[in-house]
């Protein structure tokens, strides 16, 4: 079975809040220093999920990452756990990629990784919580995907994916190849074994750039307008009263008022 | 998600060594600190950790057995990260890794290396390491434990003492005094609890370590067979050169500790409030938390430079001393002024503070004594030997 996860790197979600700089003017976050960024969490249950897969059915994981050079070490925690080989994407026309442009240059690079049975992503990534890449990607794949995915049995050449939804989940079985968008209530990801790490710290990871597959940073169907960190203000109004339950109808009137009841 | 690294001087670990780091962190915050606070109350070793340790390959880490070890910093950041934990964890793997797989791997028969390192490395087998006695401990060259020969085997009597893992242990790794031609000659021996004459009592009462169990091993005319000898050295240059590994883990471990006051402090220092604010706008509680990140910095650049000298084949005894010494007592001194911080607090088990305080007093003076390591430097920088009689 060959599995393809894609994985992205993120600003650690654990960064004290008062860490937290956006550069309005260039419309960026600016990064913590000191605080290394993070594979996103969502991808790790996708990487526990497939490394899961391989234990049962066997079979080889490619790990594929847009991003800076840095992404490499998301790649190599994703070696570490048990992937078989990585794949960076690397380059700066796509540092600032939308939605669209990530699941196009992820597709080519997909293609240009070869057969593939299952390809893992993460329902979503924390730090813009967009959840557009994995149907994106299945779109432009021409293949079925599924989101958000607690739970995948493989039988043939089909999957049996439990799928979250409100109050509960449903099951559906999806012919492969297909595109899962993991969740959190798939699994808890394994810390990498030290002698995973060491083999991952060797193993030599591909870095591509978006020429080497013949895509470019054209399509962007979002423009960034603004980036601010929202300011919160609160106030606070002592209510007052005689006794109890003029301080209780007091409360009651101004709720109103404000129209919270 | 394990919690952030303290690295406050922004020094750059390799993308594996920092992997490593997190993996522990994250292994120790959600698996053994849930359980550490009741095993020290308790006076118990939380032994359904042991095959999670040899699972993520942290006993033993360097040794290569099959692949090739880690390097030096990665071995001591597991230190680190155990002890952040309790100083009881990163003892049960400084002794399994450096004071019992160590020798075995760097003294013993082929057949010997079999038979107990890929068990050690997994921890189905737990080792531990019988050098002091009762009446000997820093001076362990006039140890009165002694082994014979007697026809195919060997007979060892002796008592040794503060033996850390021995309740636990499957294998001692005893060193006795053999007659070798009229002179006195320190050998190691690997004895299997179980072996006819070889007994255990546990040390009960501890104010220390009481997450690590430690045992007193009594050996009358107990019988091993021949194979049982270490053949790769003579002397106390065998138990000295495991200790050397073993302060190492201890320099990167006692940092470890010493974060975890600092950052214990400093969290209830921003939430507990005095006059209507936070006793971390106070001034002396400032400086307080202000020295202790200073020391815990300096001590995790002794720890790394530790390790870049090892990993080079350039670290000598006295450096490990060095740091052994500076960072033992830095941690100490942390931990006391933290757990000032948190005033009456301080004293619960609620808080790591305390916990630590106490182990440490243990680590300062286990491996070497904090005295010890001052007449080590003392000698080596003054060419003198003041231990010598």
């Amino acid at each position: 079975m060959n599995i393809i996860v894609c994985v992205k790197q993120v600003q650690d979600p654990e960064t004290p809040a008062s860490q937290f700089r956006v550069d309005e003017a260039a419309k960026k976050v600016i990064p913590p220093p000191g605080i290394p960024p993070t594979v996103n969490q969502y991808d790790a249950n996708a990487i526990e999920a497939a490394v899961q897969l391989k234990e049962q059915h066997g079979g080889r994981i490619t790990v594929i990452s847009l991003g800076k050079d840095t992404a490499r070490d998301a790649i190599k925690q994703a070696l570490s756990m048990g992937c078989d080989a990585g794949l960076l994407i690397d380059d700066p026309a796509f540092e600032d990629a939308d939605a669209y442009q990530t699941a196009n240059v992820l597709a080519a690079a997909i293609k240009s990784v070869g057969d593939y049975d299952l390809i893992l992503c993460g329902r979503q990534a924390s730090d813009w919580d967009q959840a557009q890449v994995p149907q994106g990607l299945a779109e432009l794949l021409g293949i079925p995907s599924v989101t958000p995915v607690a739970g995948i049995e493989v039988t043939g050449t089909t999957l049996r994916v439990k799928r979250l939804i409100e109050d509960g989940y449903e099951v559906l079985e999806v012919p492969m190849p297909a595109l899962l968008a993991v969740s959190n209530e798939a699994n808890q990801p394994r810390y990498p074994t030290l002698k995973g790490i060491m083999a991952a710290a060797r193993a030599k990871v591909d870095v591509k750039s978006a020429a080497d597959l013949g895509v470019n940073a054209v399509g962007r169907k979002v423009q960034l307008l603004r980036l601010y960190v929202p300011k919160v203000e609160s106030q606070i109004e002592w209510i007052t009263g005689e006794t109890p339950e003029e301080q209780a109808a007091n409360l009651a009137r101004r709720l109103r008022e404000e129209r919270v009841i | 998600m394990p919690s952030p690294l303290l690295n406050y001087l922004d020094w750059e670990l390799s993308p594996a060594q920092q992997s490593v780091q997190r993996t522990v962190r994250a292994f120790v915050e959600e698996e053994a600190l849930p359980l550490i606070a009741d095993c020290f109350e308790a006076g118990r070793f939380p032994k359904e950790l042991i095959p999670r340790l040899g699972a993520l390959g942290l006993l033993g880490p360097t040794i290569p057995l099959d692949g090739p070890g880690a390097d030096a910093t990665s071995a001591g950041l597991i230190c680190q990260e155990l002890e952040r934990g309790d100083s009881a964890l990163r003892s049960f793997a400084s002794v399994q890794g450096s004071l019992v797989m160590y020798p075995i791997w760097r003294y013993g028969s082929d057949e010997q290396k079999a038979r107990y390192l890929p068990g050690m490395a997994s921890g189905t087998i737990v080792g531990c390491f019988g050098l002091t006695e009762h009446d000997h401990g820093s001076d362990p060259a006039r140890m009165e434990t002694r082994a014979y020969p007697d026809g195919d085997g060997w007979v060892l009597n002796g008592v040794k003492m503060w033996i850390t893992n021995a309740p636990l242990a499957d294998v001692a790794l005893i060193w006795a005094k053999v007659d070798e031609e009229g002179r006195d000659v320190v050998r190691g021996f690997l004895v299997e609890a179980g072996s006819p004459g070889y007994r255990v009592n546990e040390v009960h009462h501890k104010l220390s370590l009481r997450a690590s169990a430690t045992g007193e091993i009594v050996l009358e005319d107990c019988r091993v067979p021949g194979d049982a000898i270490l053949p790769g050295v003579r002397g106390m240059r065998g138990p000295l050169s495991c200790l050397t590994e073993a302060r190492f883990g201890i320099a990167f471990g006692v940092v470890g500790a010493a974060m975890a006051c600092y950052e214990s402090a400093l969290e209830y220092a921003k939430s507990r409030e005095q006059w209507g604010r936070p006793i971390a706008g106070f001034q002396l509680t400032q400086a307080k938390l202000v020295d202790a990140l200073e020391w815990i910095t300096q001590g995790q650049l002794v720890a790394y430079q530790l390790g870049r000298l090892k990993d080079a084949g350039r670290l000598t005894p006295q450096q490990v001393s060095l740091a052994k010494r500076a960072n033992c007592r830095m941690a100490l001194e942390v931990a006391r002024s933290m757990r000032s911080i948190l005033a009456g607090n301080g004293i619960l088990l609620a808080y790591p503070v305390f916990r630590h305080m106490v182990n440490l007093e243990t680590v300062f003076t286990y491996e070497g004594t904090h005295e010890i390591h001052t007449l080590i430097l003392g000698a080596d920088i003054t060419g003198l030997e003041a231990y010598r009689g």
